[in-house]
């Protein structure tokens, strides 16, 4: 057989250096080209991850045993020899960047398998890639020096499920950098501020929603394929909205930067909501972070943990023993006593506080004339089970109202309760907040309450006066909302309006917060649809199409309306014409339906619907293991060979 | 039985004291504090008890006897534990007379001061007893006049504990009915005009303590259809916008399918609903129609010019206090445009109010969607998971075996309860273990037994039911001497001719399911596998006693029985008094030291 020349392209000799050039026969195998090149190079390092990468057709050349004539390569073949795994900026949905090594060689599907590994994150088949949105760099852009978190280096053992140590997978406590980054990855961030948040691109319209996706990669091909370089950016986001099986023991990572892609699609606008759910995001959002800033701040070893944890046991079986003082002790109530003012509204009666003694116990409030008639008969008694209790304060004006509606038989008692000052205040509202949730001072939750509501009265305090004057403690509230709801309301406004939302939410810890807001935010009517401008067969105009989880819609772009609703369950099939780039999907009944995608790729379009499909067969076979075969299947198209 | 008698009397003794003791402060006007509410439970219970029917009385004067053995008992193991009175609460002044007919009062008077320090061990462990038990006797309980569609009533004891569902357990164990996920408990306003179905997770004593004190307000027991349609046929709410006819040929698994969308997600989504209504104005009497829309955070209603997008809506009402009525003929109370109209309130407002939102809609199918869809915003999973059990209650009927098991599982009050006056109250179990098995509805229609005679087949629940309103000759009242106490005796005839083992394993295990297929075996056919235990005996006599305790309500009710008025008494609230009498003690005493 002929012998002739094929030059290979060496990148680890540098970009500048000149390909190699090897005499081959049409019968050699590529691995042995590859033996031949490195050898040629003279280079001593692991080869182990390096592959030919076929520049003209934009191929690798991953069958070692095959030969070059089956791989059809001629001598005006431009080979590259270049690693498989290169590192890649990866943004995470909580905003940050981190590098690390990512496969170009194989499907991006299996890429995200491989970097969610890494990153600890369960079910990858959620998640996918897609190109940044360009950022127009200005000028003087300072702050744009941005911490990246470097993973290149962290191997990962087996294949096996990470395990846990310390609570953490165990390639992340190699050093205390990686821990670093693991605790960057399953606490939540800090809120932006609202200046930043300002700045940030939001979509204006359902038409800028389609735009989002029209930049996500294709799972079915290479990162190589689709024009990647090493150390590009790319965004890790969650792409299917159907979250399978969050468990929070196993998923610390994934719960996190769900919460985090949630909340910056509600900060930015991504997904409407009314101005009552944005209080509670808002509330949640609060809550959030400030059980990450505490925790991060008690963060103790473990053993010395463990050391608190038993000395508490011991404290509590000992207190089992001889606990009859204690009981007792329980037994007794605890008890607010203090003078404040009291009004009742009614019609035609000027505004008149009186004072009495009033006494704050179990869940009811009661008021004596004075305090030395304590002891007799209340004027009267008020349950405050299930009442309405909201705050009327002003604390420039040294104002501080309850005021509550307590339901009776005849409708809800209005009354005030005027406190002299922030003290008396917090902790009486604290108790009101309690009772109204039927449950007594004795509730541990009581400091905490009466906590939450002081620093509350301080940020107004600060956002009345300074914008700038916060600290780390202090969370402004502004960063809490969308742009659209901050402009709405001045500080003095929102911050008793998130309180008042806050006080549903505040007994919850940081994963029953974290999983609350989620599921507010998948209760959202416009939760989980994925936007696509398209041409419906037959239609002259740009329509939208929605694609969820179970149905798609399509939507009038003039009035913005659902036109008409499928549902999977009744499809029969569907099929994409590659060549004048159509879906066509039809449904039981005969019902028929065609577009041709305007922005978007077709194959992004067709892998979103096939993609659902798979996610719906999941759980169904009750393994675990991911089904790679099928999920290609399904969306891959006649391009995947 | 003279005991009873006895007892009896002196339970009523008791409450007669109690009444008079507390009737200065029934002279003040009622109001919706807590002590009022006490004084006024009280005169309601003599009230409620003098309304009772005898058996009714003799009903719950078992539970009564069943408790208070437990108290004995529990009583003379304290006695012989408790050596050493506690010497610090000889101050104590027990409130109620009531303790003094509890055969040991958990706090027996001091006798001798103690120094030995071993003792000290024995005091503890006392007064943490005695503690727990005044937590025991602050548990509230109600008598519960519950109205049966016939117009008939049933009388039973219901502690705050319990839930819609147990005490639907309960009924179903007296009615004999056939079970299904339709039967429920609900309540109605007269005053209002509206009605409420229970949810089966709900406590029913907490919304009944809310009724005043001359309230009308009746609790109804019966089969309401739109209880569960939700997820009968869920096609009907969350695909409402599609046409009937693909609604109603909707597969069933495209049914489960959707279920499975809305309910078994990490997050419940909440049809969405939206269209025109009719609002009531505050306070106005005019109607105005504006378009509302229903999220999982509230009702909302689109501003005047502006869009149904999300800023732009204003919230109506949450749904964290209120609950959602069925209103009636609102047409003609306050001139609503229809009569499908329903409000939402909290449950404590009983009378017309500002407070109240009253909505009106086009049509019944209107209401009904937003009814369901208001419920299924307010209580999410629990509304399906309440559906699931009910599904299991009804399929568990179909086999005996599983019967039998349901209600040893049916969760009991411990019999550490007390009522108000000391004595010790009822466990509702004891009586669900006693009625009969209904025949199983549900399965297919029963070959003739093979018994000839040997027991007189149960009549089939359906006309059980309609028998009470007085198709049923009146038995003669000798027929039935007073029912003997429910109590254990009672147990043998109940069960039905037990079936040879082998057709009972079949039957066996599709015993889960709402519908069995037909027995295998004609000559076996059981209406319930047979006792898992002992080998069956012999086809057990004609039961004198069995059937007995049931035509006992018709044969008393005959004639048209007077609408009763359903109020519930409060039974049980010394134990607040008492405990905070205690602390006082408590307190005085370490003030002392």
């Amino acid at each position: 057989m002929a012998a002739w020349d094929l030059s290979v392209t060496v990148e680890d000799l540098g970009p500048d250096a000149p390909p190699i050039v090897i005499s081959v026969t049409s019968d050699l195998h590529i691995g042995r080209v590859i033996l031949d090149v490195v050898q040629k190079t003279q280079l001593q390092r692991d080869w182990s991850d390096h592959a030919l990468w076929w520049e003209q057709k934009q191929q690798w050349l991953l069958r070692t045993a095959w030969t070059l004539e089956k791989c059809g390569i001629h001598a005006d073949a431009k080979l590259v020899l270049t690693p498989q795994h290169k590192p890649l900026q990866l943004g995470l949905p909580n905003g940050v960047t981190v590098r690390l090594c990512a496969c170009f060689s194989r499907a991006v599907f299996h890429t995200v398998v491989e970097i969610c590994k890494v990153l600890n994150i369960r079910h990858p088949e959620e998640l996918s890639l897609l190109r940044p949105v360009e950022v127009k760099k200005k000028k003087k852009d300072k702050d744009h020096v941005q911490n990246i978190y470097d993973l290149t280096d962290v191997s990962l053992t087996s294949d096996s499920i990470p395990c846990l140590y310390n609570g953490m997978p165990v390639h992340f406590t190699d050093s205390p950098k990686a821990e670093d980054i693991y605790k960057m990855l399953s606490m939540c961030q800090p809120s932006p501020s609202p200046e930043a948040l300002a700045k940030m691109y939001r979509p204006a319209s359902i038409v800028d929603k389609t735009h989002i996706h029209t930049r996500w990669l294709d799972s079915s091909r290479t990162l190589m394929q689709q024009g990647v370089q090493q150390d590009d950016t790319l965004w890790l986001r969650f792409k299917y909205n159907t979250f399978y099986d969050l468990e929070p023991k196993y998923d610390a990572v994934r719960l996190t930067q769900l919460y985090e892609q949630a909340r910056w699609a509600i900060l930015l606008e991504d997904i409407d909501c009314t101005e009552e759910e944005m209080m509670l995001f808002g509330a949640l959002q609060y809550h959030i972070s400030k059980l990450a800033q505490s925790e991060s701040q008690n963060r103790v070893s473990g053993i010395e943990d463990l050391d608190c944890a038993l000395q508490s046991l011991e404290l509590k079986l000992e207190g089992d023993k001889s606990g009859t003082t204690d009981m007792i002790e329980n037994m007794t109530a605890p008890e607010l006593n203090d003078y404040l003012k009291i009004f009742r509204p009614k019609r035609l009666t000027l505004k008149g506080y009186k004072q009495y003694w009033f006494k704050f116990k179990d869940t009811s409030i009661s008021y004596y004339k004075n305090q030395e008639e304590r002891f007799g008969e209340p004027i009267q008694q008020l349950n405050l089970k299930g009442s309405d209790v909201s705050p009327d304060v002003n604390v420039a004006g040294q104002k501080f109202c309850i005021k509550l509606l307590i339901p009776a038989p005849e409708g809800m008692n209005e009354l005030y309760l005027r406190c002299e000052d922030e003290q008396q205040y917090s902790q009486w509202m604290a108790a009101c907040r309690l009772g109204s949730k039927g449950l007594t001072l004795a509730d541990s939750s009581f400091q905490r309450e009466k906590k939450s509501i002081q620093s509350f009265l301080s940020m107004q305090r600060s956002n009345s006066g300074d914008q700038s004057a916060q600290t780390s403690e202090n969370i402004n509230t502004f960063s809490l909302l969308s742009p659209r709801y901050q402009k709405k309301y001045k500080a003095k406004q929102l911050t008793p309006r998130i309180l008042d939302s806050y006080q549903n939410v505040a007994r919850l810890s940081m994963t029953e917060a974290i999983l609350k807001f989620l599921q507010i935010w998948q209760a959202l009517p416009d939760f989980g649809i994925s936007y696509f401008m398209v041409r419906f067969k037959g239609s002259r105009k740009d329509e939208v199409l929605g694609i969820a989880n179970n149905r798609l819609i399509r939507i009038d772009l003039g009035v913005g309306d659902v036109v008409k609703t499928w549902r999977y369950s009744n499809m029969r099939q569907w099929n994409v014409n590659w060549d004048i780039r159509q879906v066509a999907i039809e449904f039981d009944g005969n019902i028929n339906m065609a577009f041709g995608c305007v922005t978007a790729d077709c194959k992004i379009v067709h892998e979103y619907i096939g993609g659902y499909i798979f996610m719906s067969t999941r759980g169904r076979d009750r393994s675990d293991t991911l089904n790679e075969e099928l999920f290609h299947k399904l969306t891959g198209g006649h391009e995947v060979l | 039985m003279d005991d009873i008698d006895a007892m009896f009397s002196d339970l009523l003794g008791e409450m007669d004291l109690l009444t008079q003791s507390l009737g200065v402060e029934d002279v003040r006007p009622p109001s919706p504090k807590k002590e009022v509410n006490l004084s006024v439970g009280f005169t309601d219970l003599n009230e409620s008890l003098l309304e009772l029917e005898d058996n009714d009385l003799d009903a719950l004067m078992a539970d009564l006897m069943a408790d208070l053995d437990a108290t004995e008992k529990l009583a003379a193991e304290k006695k012989a534990a408790a050596k050493d009175p506690h010497p610090t609460l000889e101050n104590l002044h027990l409130p109620s007379p009531d303790h003094a007919s509890v055969p040991a009062p958990p706090l027996p008077p001091a006798h001798r001061a103690s120094s030995a320090e071993n003792e000290e061990q024995a005091k503890a462990d006392k007064i943490k007893l005695a503690l727990e038990k005044l937590k025991e006797a602050k548990v509230k309980k109600l008598v519960v006049k519950v109205e049966m569609t016939n117009g008939s009533s049933k009388t039973l004891m219901v502690d705050e504990r319990q839930t819609v569902r147990d005490v639907l357990d309960n009924l179903f164990e007296k009615t004999h009915c056939d079970c299904n996920v339709d039967w429920c408990l609900y309540e109605t306003n007269p005053e209002l005009q509206t009605e409420r179905g229970f949810e089966d997770h709900e406590n029913l004593v907490e919304p009944l303590s809310a009724w005043t004190r001359d309230s009308e307000n009746k609790v109804l027991f019966r089969e309401q259809e739109d209880k569960y349609a939700v997820f009968k046929n869920p096609q009907n709410f969350y695909l409402w916008k599609k046409d009937k006819k693909a609604l109603k040929d909707m597969k069933d698994k495209d049914k489960e399918l959707l279920l499975e969308e809305n309910f078994c997600g990490s997050s419940i989504i909440v049809p969405d609903l939206e269209g025109a209504l009719y609002l009531k104005e505050d306070g106005k009497k005019s109607w105005k129609q504006r378009y509302f829309l229903l999220r999982a955070s509230g009702i909302y209603y689109v501003p005047k010019g502006k869009t149904k997008t999300s800023r732009d809506l204003v919230s109506l009402v949450n749904f964290d206090n209120v609950n959602v009525y069925y209103a009636k003929e609102y047409k003609a109370k306050y001139k609503a445009p229809t009569d499908f109209c329903f409000i939402l309130k909290h449950p404590q407002i009983q009378k017309e109010s500002q407070y109240i939102k009253y909505l009106c809609c086009d049509d019944h199918r209107a209401m009904t969607l937003w009814v369901t869809g208001i419920r299924v915003a307010k209580y999410g999973i629990a509304l399906y998971e309440n559906y699931k059990t009910a599904v299991k209650r009804s399929s568990a009927s179909s086999s005996w075996t599983d019967r039998i098991n349901s209600t040893q599982s049916t969760p009991s009050p411990t019999p550490k309860a007390k009522a108000a006056n000391g004595h010790p109250l009822p466990p509702p179990p004891l009586m669900d273990v006693l009625p009969p098995p209904p025949p199983d509805p549900v399965m297919p229609p029963p070959p003739p037994l093979p018994n000839k005679g040997g027991l007189p087949p149960p009549p089939p629940p359906s006309s059980v039911t309609k028998n009470r309103g007085g198709a049923l000759p009146p038995a003669p009242v000798e027929d039935f001497p007073p029912p003997p106490p429910l109590d254990d005796g009672e147990l043998p005839p109940d069960f039905m001719p037990p079936p040879p083992p082998a057709a009972g394993v079949g039957f066996y295990l599709h015993g889960g399911e709402a519908l069995p297929p037909p027995p295998p075996d004609p000559v076996g056919l059981p209406l319930a596998p047979p006792p898992p235990g002992p080998p069956p005996p012999p086809p057990p006599p004609p039961p004198v006693g069995a059937p007995a305790p049931r035509p006992v309500l018709p044969a008393k009710r005959e004639g048209p029985a007077p609408p009763k008025r359903t109020t519930p008494g409060l039974s049980a609230p010394s134990g607040g008094d008492f405990m905070s009498e205690l602390m006082v003690a408590m307190q005085k005493k370490r003030v002392q030291q």
